[in-house]
């Protein structure tokens, strides 16, 4: 295949319909946007679930008449679970100390209390690689059945709510994505059918003297390439100015910072693009091959 | 009829009815060999245009056989007709031109189809551009030049890929008697490089003393004269 006389001729096709392949460029970088705002906002919420997920801790408390002899193989049992990064025993001794810390000044009121009134306890920490709220759940549902077990406390509803929002805001990003996939196709194949009917007459002399398929649709399918690959860089680059200009805005507070932002990694940002490039070019497939009859 | 490899082009009982009235050919049997110079003539609207378009697959018969070089049309797959137009160089009588292209550009297109890198492929064109009598003209817009130039800038692309089979329809048809006259020594230095060559051409006096075949296309049926 001839490649230097292909992308010759696209070059000449955009150059020669500058201001339609200006306009289709711009209608891609507008869908690619609304995907990418999704897409930050998904990133940036699964992260920082990440993070919840990471400091979030199973409390499981055991009956207060557990003999100390079990609490080794009780130890063991929670160790060997999966999900689990790291555990620690928490004596009903140990409690009361932390009680006693948390009123430090005021300890007279416990003055007469129970040193062991509290129950002992395991304060488990997720393995964070691992961490999936409805596997938290199921697991502490699975704490709560054992026999020792007298309690299982974890933040459920932080849990719930967070799952289900971070599945709402994927569902989203998806549905941008096929919009983005179908309206970029769908625009740029429009485009290039327009360039395709000014240049009638010359794909059917090409034909006459002998050119390929491949030769004939090679410039228009690198046109439609190069829209879907110059709209999704406009839109990244627009995407991180406002990106940036919105974290000026909303960046300063201790709570936003702590939660650590980012735009986009690069390697989403290549899948953007390349991805962005190819449904062009299989949309202007599509509509080339009904339209050339080939 | 066995004539071997020899033969180029071969008609087995072709047909082509566009209407029931409009009959351009009638179970025609027909041998070209290679190398063959062949004039088809007949009165306008007798079916030359038509009988040429078969042989490049621009035109289906309606009935019967066309064999090109040993390959049969009807077993071409649309993939493959680039393969036949490659070894078929055709004037066209309508010139098929690119009018706001300039000439190099018009001719190029013939070698650009095939591949042909820039140096070798602008080499090629303005040799035959100047065998057809334009080299001054070369970077002119096709629109600007007259009939008979474009007939020629025509030739010129036809032949620049150097094809095996040359099919001409009314070459001449727009030259004064002087170009004509190149036109037909032109195709004749063509044919004696080895191109068989088509000549379709209701002016009698190209081949009234001519030792070459001569087609004669009426009703339907093809004559030798
Ligand atoms: N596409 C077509 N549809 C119907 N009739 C056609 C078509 N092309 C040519 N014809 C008819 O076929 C006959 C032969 O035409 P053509 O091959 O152009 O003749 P010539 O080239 O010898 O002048 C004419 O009667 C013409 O009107
Ligand atoms: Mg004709």
């Amino acid at each position: 295949m001839p490649l230097g006389i292909i992308f010759k001729r696209a070059f000449r096709d955009i150059r020669q319909n500058l201001v339609t392949h200006i306009m289709t460029t711009i209608v891609v970088a507008l869908t690619c946007l609304v995907f990418i705002f999704f897409s930050i906002f998904s990133l940036n919420l699964q992260r920082i679930a990440d993070r919840f997920g990471r400091e979030l801790a199973i409390v499981v408390y055991l009956k207060k008449d557990i003999p100390q002899n079990k609490i080794p193989s009780l130890y063991q049992k929670i160790t060997s679970m999966k999900e689990v990064e790291k555990v620690k025993f928490i004596s009903s001794e140990e409690a009361f100390k932390r009680l006693e810390n948390y009123f430090k000044d005021e300890k007279e009121v416990l003055e007469g209390v129970d040193p062991l009134f509290l129950p002992p306890s395991f304060e488990i920490q997720i393995n964070r690689a691992v961490y999936n709220p409805s596997r938290v759940r199921a697991m502490a549902k699975e704490l709560a059945q054992w026999p020792e077990v007298q309690k299982v406390q974890y933040g459920k509803e932080w849990v719930d709510r967070l799952e289900s929002f971070s599945e709402a805001v994927r569902a989203a990003v998806i549905a941008s994505a096929v919009l983005l996939l179908v309206t970029a196709a769908f625009v740029v194949s429009n485009t290039i059918k327009l360039t395709v009917y000014a240049r009638q007459d010359e794909i059917e002399i090409m034909r006459l003297v002998g050119a390929t398929n491949g030769f004939i649709q090679g410039p228009f399918l690198l046109a439609s390439f190069i829209q879907g690959v110059t709209g999704s860089l406009v839109a990244l680059i627009v995407g991180l100015f406002c990106y940036k200009y919105v974290y000026g805005i909303i960046g300063q507070t201790e709570l936003i910072k702590s939660l650590d932002l980012q735009y986009l990694p690069p390697s989403y940002m290549a899948v953007i693009v390349l991805v962005s490039g190819f449904f062009c070019m299989i949309g202007t497939a599509m509509a080339l091959r009904r339209f050339l009859k080939l | 009829m066995l004539s071997g490899d020899q033969s180029v082009i071969e008609l087995r009982e072709v047909q082509k009815k566009y209407a029931p009235d409009i009959v351009p050919l009638e179970n025609v049997n027909l041998t070209i060999s290679k190398g063959e110079f062949v004039f088809l003539t007949g009165p306008s609207g007798a079916g030359k245009s038509t009988f040429l378009r078969m042989l490049y697959k621009a035109e289906e018969p309606t009935g019967g056989t066309i064999i090109i070089d040993g390959v049969d049309l009807s077993s071409l797959s649309k993939s493959q007709i680039p393969q036949l137009r490659r070894k078929v160089g055709v004037i066209f009588q309508d010139f098929k031109l690119l009018y706001h292209k300039s000439v190099f550009e018009n001719v190029a297109l013939s070698l650009e189809v095939l591949g042909f890198k820039k140096d070798q492929l602008a080499n090629r064109v303005r040799q035959v551009v100047e065998g057809v009598g334009l080299s001054s003209k070369l970077h002119r817009k096709v629109v600007q030049l007259s009939g008979g130039e474009q007939q020629r800038v025509a030739i010129a692309r036809a032949v620049v890929n150097r094809p095996p089979i040359i099919l001409a329809d009314e070459p001449t048809g727009n030259l004064d008697r002087k170009r004509t006259m190149e036109v037909v020594t032109l195709m004749e230095e063509l044919n004696a490089r080895g191109a068989t060559i088509i000549f379709a051409t209701h002016d009698e006096t190209l081949f009234k003393n001519t030792h070459r075949r001569v087609l004669y296309i009426k009703d339907g049926k093809i004559e030798e004269r």
